[in-house]
């Protein structure tokens, strides 16, 4: 992981490579757009968003907004038992797909590492991570039909009764995890599959040489050297995971009932499709804003950012 | 040897069976992820009686370009989609990825610069470049969306192209800093006793030797803009900016859906993703696992 960096310079390698003074204001020149992009369309946004939180803010009313201190967050926390059913939704989505999606991805790698076709069949299962989200929720749409359905005709020959993939109270929750697990476990296997080819032959020789089945080699040797890789995979699925929206949109549209609201979508529904609470709406995004900041600075801190930037 | 020949012949028959069972794994794995693809492309191609009809048509017949030419109503169908409906909205996607994928790639590459070379911001700046590309998308999207609309920059491009350059740039940012990294930093010392200045060393040393990684990265950024769906729909209301994503959500909600025309348009809206996808197939890796894998 990480190719080996043969010189490291050191702190102070600005000043050596060349530099008189005045070298910091021209790095300053060098990261200003980005600086400029980030706070105007990020930073900036969020404090707007802090600011209109606190606000009855309708943008389909002609009224015009007034302050209301913490009455959104009131609603978000007491009163609206939609945000326990989103919230709901996207736990038992995460607790179900991240599992699923590592494991799987993970075995793929193994299972067509070393098989006849390695190279077509790697390139045939990627293909699901390739394509737009709104694409595979086309695709999807039409295999879940009811009545003229791929996968409900498939079924019938186990004798298994049509099921209502979007439309049931169990099954449409199944049925968004089954396209996400479909989508995204191409990720895993991917990045298991790079990482596992730079493993050095030579640890998995020596393995060998000491008596390990292919097994024992895969789980004591293979594995545990790309734990940072597994990681960071699963750090970002997870993040991604709570931004789920597109398939919703294209599938279910959060049906039926909240069933597969997600937070994401709950978020556009109150503040777009059902509305326009932008107020409310905006207290909503504070929370999962603050809810994600918190996760991701956590999860950060797991990582080793110098070494994986080489710094 | 001592091996008796019914040991050996069990052994060969152990061995025989597990690369069967192997073979019959990959064969399923492969049915799972392609065969929704699989149906997507062949609806495209199908003639409106087999779009549904039971049992489902796996191996159609007859095949027709009528659903990309539209006029392929159908039977079921009140809505269609045509030739004429698509053109505005495949414009506006090629415009705003295009000019994404060249503006991202210009702001990560100074910034990826400025972190290689000269370690602006340390850790801390790093940080937040990560967090930049954990964010989502829906919480910057109403008070974008107010604050286009005191602009006037509702339903532009530029709204949607300023909106993919932070969700683009943090990505390219990351990935170049580890391209700069490989440049020998002896070049740039020689350039600098050569008389140039820092502008003139990464205009002339490291920008050429960094472009198949600015090509990547421009590539990139291009899918991510082309597939994006969230921004558009809240940012954007009519042809004059919407783009493909939109024009098959749109589509998607109507009441009875002509799915070949839809299945064509999904497929106009796959391909170059696609394509792209596999070219760039290690620099994504890269990117994705935040430069642990360098394939």
């Amino acid at each position: 992981m990480g190719s080996l960096r043969t010189e490291r310079l050191p702190a102070n390698a600005d000043v050596r490579a060349g530099g008189k003074a005045g070298r910091p204001s021209a790095a300053w020149a060098f990261v200003a757009p980005l600086i400029v992009l980030f706070v105007s369309l990020t930073t900036f946004p969020f404090l707007y968003m802090i600011y209109m939180s606190f606000r009855r803010y309708n943008l389909a009313a002609w009224t015009p907004s007034r302050w209301v201190g913490l009455d959104n967050y009131v609603t978000l926390f007491a009163r609206d038992p939609t945000v326990g059913r989103a919230v709901t939704f996207t736990a038992w989505f995460v607790v179900i797909a991240l599992p699923v999606e590592m494991v799987f991805g993970v075995a793929v790698a193994l299972l067509i590492r070393n098989v006849v076709g390695e190279r077509a069949w790697r390139a045939a299962v990627l293909l699901p991570m390739m394509i737009p989200a709104v694409v595979a929720g086309v695709a999807w749409k039409m295999l879940y039909n009811f009545e003229f359905g791929p996968v409900n005709y498939a079924l019938s020959f186990v004798h298994v009764a049509p099921v209502s993939w979007l439309g049931d109270f169990t099954m449409a929750p199944a049925g968004i995890i089954l396209i996400d697990i479909w989508q995204w476990t191409p990720f895993v296997f991917l990045v298991v599959y790079a990482a596992l080819q730079s493993v050095s032959r030579d640890l998995v020789e020596a393995a060998r040489v000491d008596g390990a089945g292919p097994w024992q080699t895969v789980w004591w040797v293979e594995l545990p050297l790309i734990r940072t890789v597994l990681w960071i995979i699963l750090i970002i699925r997870l993040i991604d995971m709570l931004k789920l929206f597109d398939i919703i949109y294209m599938t279910t549209f959060g049906g039926p009932g909240d069933a597969t609201t997600s937070l994401s979508f709950y978020i556009y529904k109150v503040g777009v499709s059902f509305g326009w609470d932008v107020g409310y709406a905006s207290a909503l995004s504070v929370v999962l804003l603050a809810a994600i900041t918190i996760l991701t600075n956590v999860l950060i801190k797991t990582l080793n950012l110098r070494e994986l930037l080489g710094l | 040897m001592t091996v008796p020949g019914a040991a050996r012949s069990r052994a060969t028959a152990v061995r025989a069976t597990i690369a069967a069972l192997r073979a019959a794994a990959v064969a399923a794995v492969l049915v799972f992820f392609l065969f929704p693809v699989y149906w997507l492309v062949t609806t495209a191609f199908k003639v409106p009686d087999d779009w549904f009809s039971m049992p489902p048509v796996f191996l159609p017949s007859r095949l027709t370009l009528v659903n990309f030419a539209g006029g392929a109503a159908g039977s079921m169908a009140s809505l269609t989609t045509s030739i004429e409906t698509i053109t505005p909205y495949l414009r506006n996607s090629v415009a705003v990825a295009v000019v994404t994928a060249f503006v991202s790639t210009a702001i990560a590459a100074l910034a990826a610069y400025a972190i290689s070379r000269f370690r602006f911001g340390g850790i801390g700046f790093a940080s937040w470049i990560v967090s930049i590309r954990m964010l989502p998308p829906i919480a910057t999207a109403l008070p974008l969306y107010v604050t286009f609309k005191v602009l006037g920059l509702l339903n532009t491009w530029t709204a949607l192209i300023l909106v993919y350059l932070v969700m683009t740039t943090p990505f390219s940012a990351w990935v170049l800093i580890s391209f700069f990294n490989e440049i020998p930093r002896d070049l740039d010392e020689a350039a600098v006793v050569d008389g140039a200045s820092t502008w003139g060393v990464f205009r002339l040393v490291a920008l050429p030797l960094a472009v198949p990684g600015l090509a990547a990265m421009a590539t990139l950024a291009f899918i991510q803009a082309w597939g994006e769906f969230l921004m558009a729909l809240i940012l954007t209301s009519s042809a004059a900016a919407q783009t493909l994503p939109i024009y098959l959500g749109r589509f998607i909600t109507g009441f009875r859906i002509a799915w070949g025309p839809l299945a064509a348009a999904g497929l106009v809206t796959m391909v170059p993703v696609v394509v792209f996808s596999f070219i760039m197939l290690r620099y994504l890796i890269r990117g994705l696992t935040l430069g642990a894998v360098k394939y």
